[in-house]
């Protein structure tokens, strides 16, 4: 993967006492650093073509002023698998011509990592404090790729030492990079989970730019079980083309072969999905995309998903090649319906708790004994 | 034909910035191609969108381009069909663009209608599939005028459910047959 490239630092002022402004200091000392009074929300949005592109060359530095640890806001009327989010950053330095936050983002696409890590390891402990009979799964790559800023603001590892001693918890890191070096050397304890956002080199060439190609994610997925972190994979989103079928068990069977599959936490399955108004900023900015020819139809969320015997196809394809080379591997439907749940496993799960319960089981008994 | 005329359409039919933008982007060829159909039809903001999204898209996916996909025989047939009025001409152009655009879809979608009408059911019963095949549920509906009526109805949707018609159009919406999934019940 290569070096992200920004070509300025603006850090909000009171943002310079973090350890993550410390560390920005270090790791990008050669490029210009603007202290100012205020960010708004429209910082990093004024370039006149194409501002969600331009917004990722600024780097910012800001106190975040609202809640850190939310309920992940799944889609309606879909299967929720009960996940907590924490946003440590805003936006995304890589650029996937699919990435939802091209709409969810636009009016606020500053690239932003937030300084006040102290306030949201206080909130956490706060919530998991109150709550110690509840298993919460918590991710952070909701609105940023939670390891593609690591190496140069460290944030990641101002917060493992943290989770590791948490009874309760599983941290997700999720990722398309290969950003891993710094977390090697740390013992999570067994309560963080590094999740990589996996596609086929084909895919990740035509639509994931920026991002660690295949090889370098698994090598990195490598590193990170070696040195004792549990894996997560999300086969999300899956791109429907002519071919794509031996490139998905291609890259299943080159996954399962570099990964020991016993070690992994979880593993998930989604298809490409938009909506309409994603699918607008889609054509301005990748118009020549082929994922503007997908087959998709309107759902009742909202969202434009391949129809529904197609993508029913595609999760019990890849359900087939995984459980060939991993049988008993967890498997979770994303953002899917209960018909479709039905249709490629069989069952549905009875609530969102349960798909929750189902994560992680060996960690839901030690809270519970 | 001129950008002006273009213009002028747009602004008779109250149309957005954005999508006579989008229009004038297009090669000039394009542009007249649709401007015909559109002029002649009489096509409203709502339908030019699809028909947009789709030429564009087709267009992308089969490395063609637009007006070559207006000039294929299947549209000018309908565009030149004296028996159609405007909306019908509309309504066929769109449905074949359609089919152009989702085929798979539009494949399964035929194949079910096909079944459906190879079951045979009397017109008081109605038996459909959702937009898009989205949510793989057959929706059935019927009125009856009498409980003799009602009896024989029942007895012709009781033979249409052990049909292997039926079975067939369930696994069309469902992709095939699923697979067992033993590991996770």
């Amino acid at each position: 993967m290569r070096n992200l490239q920004f070509d300025e630092v603006v850090v909000e002022r009171g943002s310079e006492s973090s350890p993550i402004y410390r560390n920005l200091r270090q790791t990008l000392a050669h490029l210009p650093f603007t202290i100012v009074d205020h960010i708004g929300p429209d910082q990093g949005t004024n370039s006149p073509v194409d501002r969600f592109g331009a917004a990722k060359r600024t780097l910012y530095l800001a106190r975040h002023k609202g809640e850190f640890l939310k309920k992940c806001p799944g889609s309606e009327g879909q299967v929720c698998c009960n996940y907590f989010v924490i946003n440590f950053a805003s936006n995304c330095p890589m650029d996937c011509s699919y990435c939802y936050l091209q709409e969810y983002l636009a009016d606020n696409s500053a690239l932003k990592v937030f300084s006040n890590v102290d306030d949201l390891i206080a909130e956490t402990d706060r919530t998991l404090a109150r709550h110690r009979g509840v298993f919460f799964r918590i991710g952070t790559g909701e609105i940023t790729d939670s390891l593609a800023l690591e190496p140069y603001t460290g944030m990641v590892r101002e917060l493992i030492p943290y989770f590791a001693e948490q009874a309760n918890v599983l941290l997700e890191l999720k990722t398309k990079s290969d950003c891993v070096e710094t977390l090697l050397d740390l013992d999570s304890k067994g309560r963080v989970v590094v999740g990589w956002s996996m596609n086929p080199q084909r895919v990740i060439d035509l639509d994931e730019h920026d991002t660690a190609s295949l090889s370098e994610r698994l090598n990195a997925a490598r590193l990170c079980q070696d040195a004792g972190y549990r894996l997560g994979f999300h086969f999300d989103p899956m791109i429907e083309y002519p071919g794509w079928e031996s490139d998905y068990e291609s890259m299943i069977e080159q996954t399962f072969a570099t990964i020991d599959w016993h070690k992994l936490a979880w593993l998930s399955l989604g298809v490409l999905r938009q909506t309409p108004g994603l699918k607008r900023i889609m054509r301005e900015r990748y118009p020549r995309s082929g994922l503007l020819t997908a087959e998709q139809v309107l759902c009742p969320d909202g969202k434009l998903r391949y129809f529904q015997p197609l993508r029913i196809e595609m999760y019990r394809k890849m359900a087939r090649w995984i459980r060939r080379v991993a049988p008993t591997v967890k498997i979770y439907l994303c953002m899917e319906s209960r018909q479709v749940w039905e249709q490629v496993f069989g069952f549905a799960p009875s609530c969102e708790k349960d798909l929750g319960n189902q994560m992680a089981p060996e960690i839901q008994q030690t809270i519970h004994a | 034909m001129a950008e002006s005329a273009i213009r002028d359409y747009a602004n008779s039919k109250g149309f957005h910035r954005q999508t006579l933008d989008r229009w004038l982007g297009w090669q000039p060829s394009d542009q007249d191609a649709l401007q015909e159909i559109a002029v002649g039809l009489k096509v409203s903001e709502n339908h030019l969108r699809d028909l947009m999204d789709w030429l564009e898209e087709i267009a992308l996916r089969d490395d063609s381009n637009i007006s070559a996909i207006l000039k294929r025989p299947a549209i000018d047939s309908i565009k030149t069909d004296p028996r159609l009025g405007r909306a019908d001409k509309l309504k066929r152009i769109k449905e074949q663009l359609r089919r152009w655009r989702f085929p798979r879809l539009a494949a399964i979608e035929e194949s079910i209608r096909v079944k459906v009408q190879a079951l045979k059911l009397p017109a008081e019963i109605h038996l459909s599939v959702p937009p898009g095949l989205e949510g793989g549920r057959v929706h059935v509906s019927f009125s009856a005028g009498s409980q003799g009526e009602f009896a024989k109805l029942i007895y012709r949707l009781s033979d249409a459910a052990s049909s292997g018609i039926t079975a067939e159009i369930f696994e069309s919406l469902s992709g095939g047959a699923p697979e067992k999934e033993p590991n996770q019940n």
